[in-house]
């Protein structure tokens, strides 16, 4: 039973006196339960819109979105209710304190009243927000609304969690404490689907990513494959002396050398030969996640 | 029985305590005016068997419950969309109609509670004998708040922002309100204005209240039961199909 799965997913739309828009087109993949999944892309290639009809906001024009083999479309109310989902932008209750959004958001989602203190005690102790619990939420600076949206998402327990661009515009403490907790509630088993533009953090979080442009996936699958699929591993290497002739394919990128790595033996024996006593540090480098998304939506 | 949604009505019915000076005490004091007003320049006068005082007493009392049930949801779902904050009913495992419900019934909280402490307020100064139906006032009571805090929700989902609710109080509100017979009998009227009157619906909620109340219809009470259980239904169903279209675009 897989937390998520879309088949054939397309949604369009319809605007008075324009062609008819494609934000999503023909998207299928499959959510391994337990996994970080990055879901990465440009903008406008259609990512909004799709965690838009995965979160039940919007329907889709065809295709099926499963969640956990409930359909989104047939029974949003019960495929909804495996979910957590921490919205791109933050947006906050004006009349309402800290704890009284959760408490109220809690029991929107079902959790029993006996149960939701301690839930939000644990939530605000865990995103250090217990000092601004009797707060109005609206008082909060940009990185508590951020901690608290997080809370939100959290708080019923969900079995799968919705996280688009949490880490856009908070600072690197912040950055860290989020990746904590989409680590911890990882090792504790829940799904997670995550949105991001700092493609190392997708790198240093993710197991799986989809690439999508224009909105269709452009890649989907095990992002160590897609590394080794994609993208030629190189040696780098700096020298004493620099001006001495190069063998081919060796070109220099800013204080030091590199060329495609071949076999790491060959590439050793050759640089030794070549080089000799002149070489100061040789390292290899692993294609980054970077370099093969320019290369898929270049 | 739905726990989100009753946890959904009680943030509503707690959106509205913490503000309670504007939402139940605001059209206390208008009440109180338009008595004081009325007291002094139609003191002594009746309609039918009706002191002059308990007969507009009881239309100020449907006009207030009426205001209070449509504009609670209303300003609540406006100000929500424009905080973003609307983004919660849409992730909220709580069928549409439920949603419309449970601001529908913190709706009709807030007019009763408005109109309970109204009644305490001002009881004392009215010329009332008694109560003439009090079953049918509760029911009809209940009817009226659900009915208009329905409409309260769906115009809420509709309007795009705080102009078209103006537009609605002031322009269309309001003046069905004053034209309903709240202040006189539409019976007064001359010919085709008391035939057109009955055509407001809500001239229907405020005679059927008053029918329960005094005992005194100003027209048929059961053509005003039909009407108002009519109404109802069909605030219901827009209420719904507005509610799922706004929460779940297509």
């Amino acid at each position: 039973m897989n937390p998520l799965s879309l088949r054939n997913v397309t949604k369009t739309y319809k605007t008075q006196g324009k062609p008819l828009i494609t934000a999503v087109n023909d998207v299928s993949f499959t959510i391994e339960p337990g996994s970080i999944h990055g879901l990465l892309g440009p903008n406008g290639a259609g990512k909004s819109t799709l965690i838009s009809m995965i979160s039940g906001m919007q329907a889709p024009t065809s295709g099926s979105i499963t969640l956990f083999d409930v359909d989104m479309v047939r029974n949003p109310e019960q495929a909804k209710g495996f979910l957590g989902v921490v919205p791109q932008e933050v947006v906050v209750e004006m009349a309402f304190t800290v704890q009284e959004v959760l408490y109220y958001f809690s029991g929107m989602y079902g959790v029993p009243k006996a149960q939701r203190q301690g839930r939000i005690d644990h939530a605000l102790e865990d995103l250090q927000l217990s000092d601004k619990k009797d707060e109005k939420a609206k008082t909060l600076s940009g990185g508590m609304k951020r901690r608290l949206m997080i809370a939100k998402a959290m708080i019923h327990q969900p079995k799968f969690l919705i996280l688009d661009e949490p880490t856009a515009g908070v600072d690197v403490a912040l950055r860290q404490r989020i990746w904590d907790i989409v680590r911890r509630l990882h090792a504790e088993g829940t799904t997670i689907l995550f949105t991001t533009h700092y493609l190392e953090e997708a790198e240093q979080l993710c197991d799986t990513i989809t690439l999508m442009n224009h909105g269709a996936v452009i890649k989907e699958g095990k992002l160590k494959d897609i590394q080794k699929e994609f993208s030629q591993n190189s040696i780098h290497f700096e020298l004493y002396d620099q001006n001495v002739p190069h063998p081919e394919g060796v070109h220099r990128t800013g204080s030091e050398f590199e060329f495609p790595m071949r076999s790491l033996a060959e590439d050793m024996e050759m640089l030794t030969k070549h080089y000799n006593s002149n070489l100061k540090a040789i390292r290899s480098e692993a294609a980054s996640l970077e370099s093969i998304f320019l290369t898929l939506t270049a | 029985m739905n726990n989100g949604m009753w946890a959904l009505y009680a943030r509503e019915v707690k959106r509205f305590q913490k503000i309670w000076i504007d939402t139940i005490f605001n059209p206390i004091v208008s009440v109180g005016l338009y008595l004081a007003v009325f007291g002094v320049v139609t003191g002594g006068r009746d309609v039918a068997t009706v002191p002059y005082l308990a007969f507009v007493y009881i239309g100020l009392l449907s006009m207030n419950l009426i205001n209070a049930s449509i504009s609670n949801p209303a300003f609540a779902l406006i100000i929500s969309k424009n905080l973003g904050t609307i983004i919660d009913l849409q992730l909220a495992p709580i069928a549409p109609w439920r949603v419309g419900l449970a601001y529908a019934l913190a709706a009709l909280t807030r007019g009763i509670v408005t109109l309970g402490v109204a009644v305490l307020c001002t009881i004392w100064f009215i010329p009332l004998a008694g109560i003439a139906h009090p079953f049918l006032l509760i029911i009809t009571i209940l009817i009226t708040g659900l009915e208009f805090g329905m409409l309260g929700v769906a115009f809420g989902m509709w309007a795009k922002g705080f102009e078209a609710l103006t537009f609605l109080t002031t322009f269309i509100l309001q003046p069905m309100i004053f034209l309903a017979g709240v202040f006189y009998p539409i019976s007064a009227l001359p010919h085709p204005w008391n035939i057109v009157s009955q055509f407001n619906p809500l001239h229907h909620n405020v005679n059927l209240i008053r029918y329960a109340a005094t005992g005194f219809a100003d027209g048929n009470p059961y053509t005003s039961i039909i009407v108002v259980g009519v109404l109802l239904f069909c605030v219901a169903i827009i209420m719904q199909v507005v509610v799922q279209k706004k929460l779940r675009s297509e």
